[in-house]
C-alpha cells in the first residue's frame, strides 16, 4: 500500500511538473495580454557576431540596433531616394568649409523626459567621437560648440559628406548624464529598450515620446534567429509577427497573401567582384571584358536570387542620382569568347579551356559563405565562365582574409554596402582610389583618383552627383569592378501588422507608424 | 550455391551494378552533373528530368549517380586505409613484447576514447575542407577499432604450435606477422570494414554537409543536402533525393556486410 502511495505521489508530482511546464507558454499569453499590444520580431541582423548586441550608438555597431529598434534617432535621417532629411534637427547652415551650423528642434524629449538641448547634442557627439571606431575617421571633429538649440560642429578639414556621416545611425542621441546601463541607452526614439541582451532587445512603448505620430504598440519583442530555417518555421508558425533576413528560396513560402504581406526595397548592398590587378591575367582588360560580359546578371537575380535583387551595373543603385544612367558590360558570351581569341587564347584543351601558350586561363575566385548569396554567384560564375573556356577555381572560405593578405586570388568577391550614409565618396574614396587597404582588387588610375580627389572637396551636391557618375564610368570602361546586383530585403509579416517597411538605407525597422489591427 | 552465399552475392552485385552505372552515368545520361541552365531551375520530377533539377537546372538525377563515385569511392578508401593501417599496429601489438607495443595501444585508447564525429569535426576543421581532408579526418578516427580486433585475435595464436615452428625455423619476424598470423585473421577485419562502409558513407555526408568536406559544385550527397537545405518545403526533391540515395546505399553495404558475416559464420561451424 505504502509504495502505491509513493508512486502515485510521484506521478502526481510528475504530472504537476509538466503541467508546469506546459503553463510557461500559456502564461506568458495571458500575460502578453495583460501588457497590451505586443510585437514579436524575428530577426538575423542582431547579434554578438553583428557587434550591435547594444543600443548604446557609441559602441561599434550597436547604434543600428538604437535606431532600428526605435530607441534612437540620428540629427538627420534618410528618406526613400537616401537623400538627407532632418530629423532631431531643424535645419543647417554651413558656415564655410569646415564648420556647420545645426539648429534643433524645440520640442524634443528624451524618453526620461528630459529636453534635448544643444549642450545635450554635444555631450553626446564628443563621447561618439572619443569611443566609436569608425566616427573620428569620418567626421573629423576638431570642436563642438553649443548655445540653446544650436550646435556648431567644426571639422579639421573638408567633410562635404559631415551631414550624411551624422544620420548613420552611430550619430543617434542619446542621454549622456543617464549613461548606458546593461547595454541601455536612453534615447529620443518611440520605444524605450527594457532588457538587452545577446538574444534579443524587449521594448516598451515611450509615453513621452515627442513625434506627431505616437507610437502603438505597448511591448516590441526583437528576437535573434540566426538560422534562416529556424527563422522562415518561426514565422509559418506564427510564433512570431515578423521577420527580417529570410534566405530567398524560403520566399516562397509565404506568398499567400492571405497569411503573409511581404515588404521589400532595394538597398546599396552590393555583390561585386573586383579583378585582382596584381595578377598577369586579369592584367589583360580583353580578359576583364570577357569575363564581365559572360556572366548574365539578370539572370542569376530572377532565377537564383529567386527575384530578390536588382542587377546591378554601377557601384550605386540607379534609385540613386550619383547610379543613373551608367553604361556597362551587356552580356554577350559570343563577343566574350572573341575578346579571349583576340587576347591570344586560340587554343583548347581536352576540358574546352581556352589556353595560350599551353597554359590553360584559370581564375581564382575567392569569395566568403556568411552572405548566402555570394556562394551562389561563385557557382554561377563558374559555370558562365566555363561556357567561355575560362576555369575558375572557387574558393569560398570564411578564412577568406588569409588569402587576401597573402594575395592568393585572381577575383574576390563580397558583399559591400556602398552608400550606407547616401553619399557615393566612401565606397570610392576606400575601395577604388589607388593604395587604399580595402582595394582589394589594387586598381589603379590616376585620372579616377583626380576625380575622387575632386569629389573630396566639392560641396555641391549635384556636382557630387555628376563626378560620381564619371567616376563609376571610368571604372566600368576599365572592368575594374565586375558589379553583379543589389540586395533587396525583404520583411515578412502577418497580414494585420502594419507600418513596417524595409527601408533602402537598413536602419530604420521599428517605428511609431508600427501597428497591429 | 548455398541461399546464404547467393544472398551475398546479390547484394555485392546490386553494389557493383550500381557503381558500373555511376561510372558510366556520364555516357548514358543525356545531361552531365555540372550542366547548369537556369531556365529549368527547380523542376519537380517530370519524364525530361526524372528526379528533378536543383536550382541551379543541373539534372538531379545525373548529380546523384555522379554523387555515387564520390561518396562511395571514397568511403571504401577511408575503410580500407583505416582497416589496413589499424591492422598492422594490431598485429603488431599483438604479436611483439615491448615499450613501443604499451605506448601504440595507449595511443589507441586515446583515440577510442573520444566520440567518433566529434573528433573527425575537429580534424576536418584543422586540416580545412576537401574530400580528401574528410577522408582522411574520418580515417584517422576509424582505424584504432581494427587495432584491438586484430589484437586480440593475435594474443591466442602466439603460442600455437605453427607459430613456434616457424620461429624454430628461423622466419624472421615480419614473415611470421605477414605470412603465418595475417591470413588467420583477415576474415573478421574484412566484415568489420564491410561493416564500417556504411557508417563511413553517413559521417562522409555528415561532414559535407558540415561544409568541412567536399565542397560545391561537386556532387556529393551531404553537401547537395545542405546546399538545398532551405528548399526543403519549396523544392522537396533537391534534399529528398540525395538523402534516399544515402539511405540506399548504407542500407546496401549493411546487408551485404551481414550476408558476410552470416556466410563466415557458417564456413566457422562446418
Amino acid at each position: 500500500m505504502n509504495k502505491r502511495l509513493k508512486c502515485l505521489g510521484a506521478l502526481l508530482i510528475g504530472a504537476s511538473l509538466l503541467l508546469t511546464g506546459c503553463g510557461s507558454d500559456s502564461g506568458s499569453g495571458s500575460a502578453a495580454k495583460d501588457q497590451g499590444k505586443v510585437f514579436r520580431y524575428g530577426t538575423m541582423a542582431y547579434g554578438p557576431a553583428m557587434q550591435n548586441a547594444s543600443t548604446d550608438p557609441h559602441d561599434t555597431y550597436c547604434g543600428w540596433s538604437a535606431v532600428r529598434y526605435g530607441v534612437g534617432e540620428t540629427l538627420f535621417k534618410f528618406d526613400n531616394n537616401m537623400d538627407v532629411q532632418p530629423w532631431l534637427a531643424e535645419s543647417y547652415k554651413q558656415i564655410d568649409d569646415n564648420t556647420v551650423e545645426i539648429k534643433l528642434k524645440e520640442n524634443i524629449t528624451f524618453s526620461n523626459g528630459k529636453k534635448v538641448t544643444g549642450a545635450a547634442v554635444k555631450a553626446c557627439l564628443e563621447d561618439l567621437i572619443k569611443r566609436n571606431d569608425r566616427a573620428p575617421h569620418d567626421l573629423k571633429i576638431d570642436t563642438i560648440t553649443a548655445d540653446g538649440q544650436t550646435v556648431t560642429i567644426r571639422a579639421k578639414e573638408k567633410v562635404p559628406a559631415l551631414i550624411n556621416y551624422l544620420a548613420d545611425p552611430y550619430g543617434a542621441i542619446i542621454d549622456m548624464e543617464a549613461g548606458v546601463k546593461d547595454r541601455i541607452a536612453v534615447g529620443t526614439g518611440p520605444y524605450v529598450a527594457v532588457k538587452v541582451t545577446d538574444q534579443g532587445v524587449e521594448l516598451k512603448k515611450n509615453e513621452n515620446y515627442w513625434g506627431d505620430v505616437k507610437p502603438k504598440m505597448d511591448k516590441v519583442i526583437v528576437r535573434s534567429i540566426t538560422d534562416g530555417d529556424s527563422l522562415s518555421l518561426a514565422m509559418q508558425s506564427g510564433e512570431v509577427d515578423a521577420v527580417q533576413g529570410l534566405p530567398y528560396a524560403s520566399l516562397a513560402n509565404f506568398q499567400d497573401t492571405n497569411k503573409f504581406k511581404i515588404s521589400s526595397t532595394g538597398t546599396s548592398r552590393v555583390y561585386q567582384a573586383a579583378m585582382n590587378f596584381h595578377s598577369p591575367q586579369i592584367q589583360d582588360p580583353k580578359v576583364r571584358q570577357a569575363i564581365s560580359m559572360a556572366i548574365d546578371k539578370d539572370k542569376f537575380v530572377n532565377v537564383l536570387l529567386n527575384g530578390n535583387g536588382i542587377a546591378a551595373v554601377g557601384a550605386f543603385p540607379e534609385t540613386t542620382a550619383y547610379g543613373k544612367g551608367l553604361n556597362g558590360p551587356k552580356f554577350d558570351q559570343e563577343k566574350a569568347r572573341q575578346l579571349l581569341a583576340e587576347a591570344g587564347y586560340t587554343e583548347k584543351n581536352a576540358d574546352g579551356y581556352v589556353m595560350k601558350d599551353g597554359q590553360p586561363l584559370t581564375v581564382r575566385w575567392l569569395t566568403y559563405t556568411s552572405r548566402q548569396e555570394l556562394p551562389l554567384l561563385a557557382e554561377y560564375a563558374q559555370s558562365s565562365l566555363k561556357d567561355i573556356g575560362i576555369k575558375v577555381d572557387v574558393n569560398a572560405t570564411d578564412n577568406y582574409k588569409d588569402f587576401l593578405k597573402r594575395g592568393e586570388y585572381d577575383i574576390y568577391a563580397q558583399a559591400i554596402v556602398t552608400a550606407p550614409t547616401g553619399d557615393p565618396e566612401y565606397y570610392l574614396m576606400s575601395k577604388i582610389y589607388s593604395n587604399q587597404p580595402y582595394n582589394n582588387g589594387y586598381y589603379s588610375n590616376p585620372e579616377v583618383d583626380a576625380l575622387i580627389d575632386q569629389l573630396h572637396n566639392t560641396f555641391d551636391r549635384s556636382q557630387r552627383n555628376a563626378l560620381a557618375l564619371q567616376i563609376q564610368q571610368k571604372i566600368l570602361d576599365d572592368n575594374g569592378v565586375f558589379y553583379a546586383s543589389f540586395l533587396k530585403m525583404s520583411f515578412v509579416m502577418k497580414p494585420n501588422v502594419e507600418g513596417f517597411v524595409a527601408h533602402p538605407s537598413d536602419y530604420y525597422e521599428i517605428t511609431p507608424e508600427l501597428d497591429m489591427k | 550455391m548455398s541461399k546464404k552465399k547467393r544472398k551475398f552475392f546479390f547484394f555485392l552485385g546490386l553494389i557493383l551494378f550500381g557503381l558500373l552505372i555511376s561510372l558510366t552515368a556520364e555516357y548514358i545520361l543525356p545531361y552531365g552533373p555540372y550542366e547548369q541552365n537556369l531556365d529549368i531551375a527547380l523542376q519537380a520530377p517530370n519524364s525530361t528530368h526524372l528526379l528533378g533539377t536543383d536550382r541551379y537546372g543541373r539534372d538531379m538525377l545525373a548529380r546523384t549517380i555522379a554523387g555515387a563515385q564520390i561518396t562511395v569511392c571514397s568511403a571504401v578508401a577511408v575503410a580500407f586505409i583505416a582497416a589496413a593501417f589499424g591492422t598492422f599496429v594490431g598485429l603488431f601489438c599483438g604479436y611483439h613484447k615491448g615499450k613501443l607495443t604499451t605506448v601504440l595501444l595507449r595511443l589507441t585508447d586515446v583515440f577510442l576514447a573520444f566520440p567518433v564525429m566529434v573528433f573527425a569535426i575537429a580534424v576536418a576543421g584543422i586540416l580545412g575542407g576537401g574530400t580528401i581532408n574528410a577522408a582522411a579526418a574520418i580515417a584517422v578516427v576509424a582505424w584504432p577499432k581494427y587495432t584491438r580486433l586484430v589484437r586480440n585475435e593475435v594474443l591466442p595464436l602466439r603460442r600455437e604450435f605453427f607459430i613456434e615452428a616457424a620461429q624454430m625455423s628461423g622466419f624472421s619476424f615480419w614473415r611470421i606477422l605477414f605470412v603465418q598470423i595475417l591470413p588467420l585473421v583477415i576474415g573478421p577485419i574484412c566484415i568489420t570494414a564491410a561493416l564500417d562502409i556504411g557508417t563511413i558513407i553517413t559521417e562522409i555526408a555528415g561532414l559535407s554537409f558540415l561544409g568541412l568536406g567536399t565542397a560545391p559544385p561537386a556532387a556529393e550527397w551531404g553537401s547537395m543536402m545542405s546546399g538545398a537545405r532551405n528548399l526543403l518545403q519549396s523544392a522537396p526533391w533537391t534534399v529528398f533525393v540525395p538523402g534516399f540515395a544515402i539511405f540506399i546505399t548504407v542500407a546496401l553495404f549493411q546487408l551485404m556486410a551481414d550476408s558476410l558475416r552470416d556466410l563466415a559464420d557458417t564456413k566457422s561451424t562446418r
